[in-house]
């Protein structure tokens, strides 16, 4: 019931997205816009899961497959796998994209620096 | 069997906000820095995260992150001629116990004390006559400045990610923040945290009557940010659970992920937590401390950890405790007046009134430490004219919510029953409805009210509790009298469709309910052995390679909140070390 749920949700938000192709300063920008992320979240390997599990290898990563991180069953269950589309989705609204998922941050209402942001995570790992 | 261990360099007892500052300083200077810490260590990973973090039953009722009183405590009375009893379930004041101390559970209120406070009694004497000062306020000139202390204050908000707005920039006023405050080098870090209906709502009305309002700067991080050490900042998310919590999401300026870690990370750098120290120990002359005694929580071992310089960075309270403990210093004798260790003890006060409007939705659930509105025309304002009122001081008013939980937080209008479904029926009803004005001065020192040892009651360590004798005194009651007046004024011009008043009577203090975590004094600092414990550097006069850091140190309260001040004068005294102590060990002038 949660998971259909959650799937109308998706696709009701993935239509108002129109992804646009990063340059250098939407990356800038990602870069920048990142920082909303980096107290919780690490990029690096070395350095692994803070408050948050690292973003390290993300794309095409299951939602909550880090064996040393806690995450909340909500997330575990989603059955998600980060992309594009999927992390979009996510950050517009986490909480109500996946309800009692236990990170406090309440998303990134405007598509553009969701993009961005993206396209920032994407390029550092490309 | 004492085992004595190794000396270290420089030695830390307790690592809160100020030994964390401390620490993080004077490891740059290579010099073997040990901090003993009686408490836990916690992270926001591993403690903070979510759910688990918001239980209010938890952290509010059981007091998780809280001094445990079962093994120390102080004993309180009102009056020298009352029998002190031990505080058995802390409640007036909470003071933190772990890697962190009260930083970690603090609602982030960040303001700078300025030369007002630092020259009260020639501030007073000069403008109201030598003889407006009562005889039995115990005020005295503190011997720093604004000037000196000004970059370490800007220091300080910078690392603990204060969001405010400026009200006066190098002499240049600035619409929107406080006009009485003293000139700033720079605005804050971050811009203020967003209004909620409530603090919006009065800063209106406080406008409207001719008050300057603005916003109360806490170390609430308003957006994401990375302080001058690289320290990372999430933005705060208004979750209502500030004081009293950990922050689950990097937004609140806590040493915990500021300053400690960075020490940490120095190789010269040891923290030793469950380390519970019981006196600093003295040489034969009684000039210099040779260190301290403490035993192992975990295996009841006691150890002597000699070092070269001693840093008490306690809680103000067990700051003064382990003078009174270790016999440094002459204790404070009320009747003669003499000795100087327990004396001049202060805390604040101030009061209340509800407002009940119909058809409001406050959703106070959506909340930070500091999300409110405040004025300062009664205490920053040196034109407020005191003669009238006839007090010392003076207080701020505000009103915005922070911190209402789903269990404590119950507004309801007075006549309301205090149980059963009448009280049920009233609590959900104006649950969205209520919000309150407050305020808040600081108690000025009075001869009578002091920190001494208790001739009864002992610790868990066989040792003498310490014993607070204080009460709430005239210049409290006036400033509460005058107080109520304009909450009530503010009230009436608000025109909600209930209210209860706020009172301006005469009360007692009592150690239930919780009041606030400002304990200051008891070490005071001044321009002499003779009237004070410690120089402007935080030095005892006593033994010269001692340093008593914290608000112990305040020579009176002030309407603001403490914890600015306490940590620009941990970053004085650090560069005071570094620059001048360490190159030339003695008092410092």
């Amino acid at each position: 019931m949660k998971r259909i749920y959650f799937l109308t949700i998706s696709l009701f938000l993935s239509h108002g997205v129109f992804l646009l192709q990063a340059n250098a300063q939407d990356l800038k920008r990602g870069e920048k816009l990142f920082e909303a992320c980096a107290s919780c979240h690490s990029l690096s390997k070395e350095d692994q899961n803070t408050v948050g599990p690292s973003l390290f290898g993300l794309f095409g990563r299951k939602a909550g497959a880090l064996e040393d991180f806690r995450y909340s069953p909500a997330l575990k269950r989603s059955g998600i796998k980060w992309n594009q589309q999927t992390l979009n989705t996510f950050l517009v609204d986490p909480q109500k994209s996946i309800p009692a998922n236990r990170m406090p941050f309440d998303g990134i209402p405007n598509a553009k620096d969701r993009n961005d942001l993206i396209a920032f995570l994407k390029d550092k790992y490309k | 069997m004492v085992t004595k261990l190794k000396e270290v360099d420089i030695l830390i007892v307790g690592l809160g906000w100020t030994g964390g500052i401390l620490a993080k300083e004077l490891g740059e200077t290579g010099l073997k820095v040990l901090a003993l810490e009686r408490g836990d260590l916690r992270t926001t990973a591993s403690d903070f995260s979510l759910p688990n973090i918001r239980d209010e039953l938890r952290y509010v009722h059981r007091q998780e992150m809280m001094q445990d009183a079962a093994k120390d405590t102080i004993t309180a009375r009102n009056t020298q001629s009352q029998e002190a009893l031990p505080i058995r379930r802390l409640g007036s004041f909470l003071p933190g116990e772990g890697v962190g101390g009260s930083g970690m559970h603090w609602s982030g209120g960040t303001w700078r004390w300025t030369d007002m406070d630092f020259k009260i009694r020639s501030n007073y004497e000069d403008r109201y006559g030598k003889n407006f000062i009562p005889a039995d306020m115990t005020i005295q000139d503190w011997g720093i400045t604004y000037a000196e202390l000004e970059p370490y204050y800007d220091k300080f908000e910078r690392v603990a990610a204060v969001s405010g707005k400026a009200g006066n920039i190098q002499g240049k006023k600035q619409t929107g923040g406080n006009p009485f405050e003293a000139p700033r080098s720079a605005d804050y870090p971050l811009p203020p945290l967003k209004h909620i209906l409530s603090s919006k709502m009065f800063g209106e009305a406080s406008q409207k009557m001719g008050y300057n309002p603005f916003p109360r700067p806490s170390a609430n991080a308003s957006q994401a940010y990375t302080n001058p050490d690289g320290s990372k900042f999430g933005a705060c998310q208004y979750c209502g659970y500030c004081q009293r919590f950990g922050c689950e999401a990097n937004a609140k300026g806590s040493p915990h992920m500021t300053v400690i870690p960075i020490a940490m990370k120095k190789p010269n750098f040891e923290l030793r937590t469950h380390a519970w120290v019981t006196k600093i120990l003295k040489d034969s002359s009684g000039k210099k401390v040779t260190g301290v005694l403490y035993t192992n929580l975990t295996t009841g071992e006691e150890f002597e950890q000699p070092a070269a310089l001693v840093l008490m960075c306690a809680y103000a309270f067990n700051n003064v405790h382990l003078m009174l403990l270790s016999g440094i210093g002459e204790p404070y004798d009320p009747i003669s007046g003499k000795g100087i260790i327990g004396k001049n003890y202060a805390y604040d006060t101030g009061v209340g009134g509800n407002l009940f409007f119909e058809g409001k939705n406050f959703n106070p659930f959506i909340s930070a430490g500091g999300t409110n509105t405040v004025f300062d025309d009664f205490h920053g304002n040196w034109e407020f004219d005191r003669s009238k009122p006839n007090f010392v001081g003076g207080y701020i008013v505000s009103s915005g919510h922070n911190t209402a939980l789903p269990i404590g937080y119950r507004p309801v209008p007075s006549g309301t029953p205090a149980w059963g479904k009448e009280w049920k029926a009233a609590t959900a009803k104006y649950y969205q409805q209520a919000m309150s004005i407050t305020t808040r001065s600081g108690v000025l020192p009075n001869r009578y009210n002091f920190l001494d040892l208790d001739t009864t009651y002992k610790n868990g360590f066989g040792q003498p509790l310490m014993r607070l004798t204080f009460d709430f005194k005239d210049n409290e009651h006036k400033m509460g009298q005058h107080g109520a007046d304009i909450i009530n004024q503010m009230i009436a011009t608000m025109n909600p469709q209930k209210s209860s008043k706020a009172s301006g009577a005469r009360r007692n203090w009592a150690f239930t309910p919780y009041q606030s975590t400002h304990n200051t004094g008891g070490t005071i600092m001044g321009t002499s052995p003779a009237n004070s414990a410690v120089n402007k550097y935080q030095q005892s006069w006593d033994c010269s390679n001692l340093f008593l850091i914290g608000a112990n140190v305040f020579v009176h309260n002030s309407a603001y909140q403490p914890t600015g001040l306490v940590g620009a004068m941990a970053y004085w005294t650090a560069d005071a070390i570094k620059n001048k102590y360490l190159k030339n060990p003695g008092i410092m002038s």
